[in-house]
């Protein structure tokens, strides 16, 4: 499900289907860019890599603006260091419409972000020839550290009160625009005091939290939506426009971009181009750790001990195993060329970050969804086989990969038996 | 020769354009790969039912163009 190459098919379909006469403007909520590993101000350069191709592939296939989260501040970093900015925008124009109306740098080496970007839409139905103002306007909530507490500061960045920060500049966009947009990262509460305290926002767009919201809610002018995690169910928000040029009605939709939606073959060129990219710096990475320390788990420093010490005793559960789809879990990566990519291969092994698999070159043993990752650790059942080890909890214990944004489809009672051992 | 530069020189000039400032663009990339009238694309897409525009969302992609698997 989703993915850039089915967005902009399914965009790029839906402007000739109404001949073009509709202007559709995309936008994106927030938590563009991967914080994966980010420690002492520095994110790993395969991360780099990864957030790079996201600023090209919104730049080449037109997104209007993206918000800044609380999440994006690592590579932002990046991205608005004044040395060499000119250059960064030449090459990646897209990096003028990410923003912010309360992230602020918090030293002089980087440049501020725009508050908002105005964008100009030419009707066909409503109002025929009326050039229509847009305003998009984005806010962030700081980053969450506990139940009531977050941190306003965070990667060289300040994260200001939004709702501070939208009254100052709503009043001010309001002069110039006709119909404002805000994209707010942030939970469902704040984001409908967002609303409920500024009446100049016509939509608000919230991300942060998983919705089927199907029918929006309205506060004030407002209409709020919540977007799908990673867009797997794209959010077109509909907006009727009456003869005097005010706004009738809103009408949202979320769409699936699954296997019915082919992929845009120029994006998808560039998504191929990234995930090569990306997997040819981790293999070399891989390859240099596989050297320096080879199978640094192999001497029992983990309590993993993977499949085929399991299969030494469990003979028919692991005849199930191996034409199960766990026991290929990691081949579907492969065919996408995503073995690499630490926001995967945890739901693809064993262990992952808990002492198990670290990578296909230094751990290879603990690739696929194995026993133990159900089972729990092992080592110490090996060593003293007896009953007691292996309970599980289900469903309880597929959800933490089988939830909604990753199998929206998850069934329990259609998917055990496919495993039934 | 001159005349196929400068024909060359319009459509970099051109498509430049319709990059940066045209809010109906796909960057330049605006060909379907795809039949409009097939019954799935047509059953997603729903009815065209007069709206004046249109704002297509999403958010959380966290570093990547793809979903897993």
């Amino acid at each position: 499900m989703g993915g850039l190459a089915r967005r902009v098919s399914y965009i790029k379909a839906f402007k000739q289907r109404s001949n073009t006469e509709v202007p559709t403007l995309s936008v994106d909520a927030g938590n563009l860019f991967t914080d994966d590993r980010f420690s002492a101000n520095q994110l790993p350069a395969e991360v780099m890599t990864k957030n790079k191709w996201v600023v090209k592939g919104y730049g080449d296939f037109h997104h209007d603006a993206a918000n800044v989260s609380y999440v994006d501040l690592p590579y932002l970093g990046e991205l608005l260091k004044k040395d060499g900015f000119d250059k960064r925008v030449e090459e990646y124009p897209f990096i003028e419409r990410l923003i912010s109306a309360n992230i602020h740098p918090m030293t002089d080496q980087h440049r501020e972000l725009a508050p908002y970007v105005i964008r100009e839409v030419n009707l066909k139905r409503g109002v025929p020839g009326k050039k229509l103002r847009v305003g998009i306007v984005g806010f962030s909530e700081p980053k969450p550290t506990g139940p009531n507490a977050a941190e306003t500061v965070y990667a060289g960045f300040r994260i200001d009160d939004p709702f501070e920060a939208a009254k100052k500049v709503l009043p001010e966009l309001k002069q110039k625009t006709d119909f404002i947009i805000a994209l707010a990262y942030m939970d469902m509460g704040s984001a409908q005091r967002l609303a409920s305290d500024n009446p100049e926002i016509d939509s608000l767009i919230g991300a942060r939290q998983t919705s089927n919201m199907e029918e929006p809610q309205h506060f004030n002018r407002a209409t709020i939506t919540y977007s799908y995690n990673q867009t797997k169910y794209l959010g077109e928000l509909r907006v009727y426009v009456r003869g005097d040029g005010t706004t009738e009605n809103q009408i949202n939709r979320y769409v699936a971009l699954d296997s019915d939606i082919p992929d845009d073959p120029a994006a998808q060129e560039v998504v191929t181009a990234a995930h090569t990219e990306f997997t040819k710096e981790q293999t070399t990475n891989a390859t240099a750790a596989a050297a320096r320390n080879p199978n640094p788990l192999l001497g029992g420093d983990s309590p993993y001990v993977g499949v085929e010490t399991c299969a030494g005793c469990h003979e028919k559960e692991n005849d199930v195993w191996v034409k199960s789809r766990h026991g290929h879990a990691m081949a579907t990566l492969e065919k996408k060329n995503q073995q690499f990519d630490n926001e995967c291969v945890g739901c693809h092994v064993v262990g992952f970050q808990k002492g198990g698999f670290q990578s296909l070159y230094t751990t290879p043993q603990f690739a696929n969804v194995q026993c133990e990752e159900c089972h729990g650790p092992g080592r110490d059942h090996a060593a003293n086989p007896g009953k007691g080890y292996g309970f599980m909890s289900t469903p309880v214990g597929c959800v933490k990969c089988h939830k909604e944004p990753n199998d929206p489809n998850f069934d329990f009672a259609v998917y055990w038996p496919k495993i039934k051992h | 020769m001159v005349i196929a530069v400068f024909v060359a020189a319009i459509a970099v000039i051109n498509h430049g354009c319709s990059r940066s400032n045209d809010p109906d663009s796909e960057g330049g990339h605006d060909s379907l790969s795809f039949d409009l009238n097939d019954p799935k694309i047509k059953e997603r897409l729903g009815e065209d039912d007069g709206y004046a525009f249109a704002i297509m969302y999403g958010a959380d992609i966290h570093g990547s163009l793809e979903t897993c698997g």
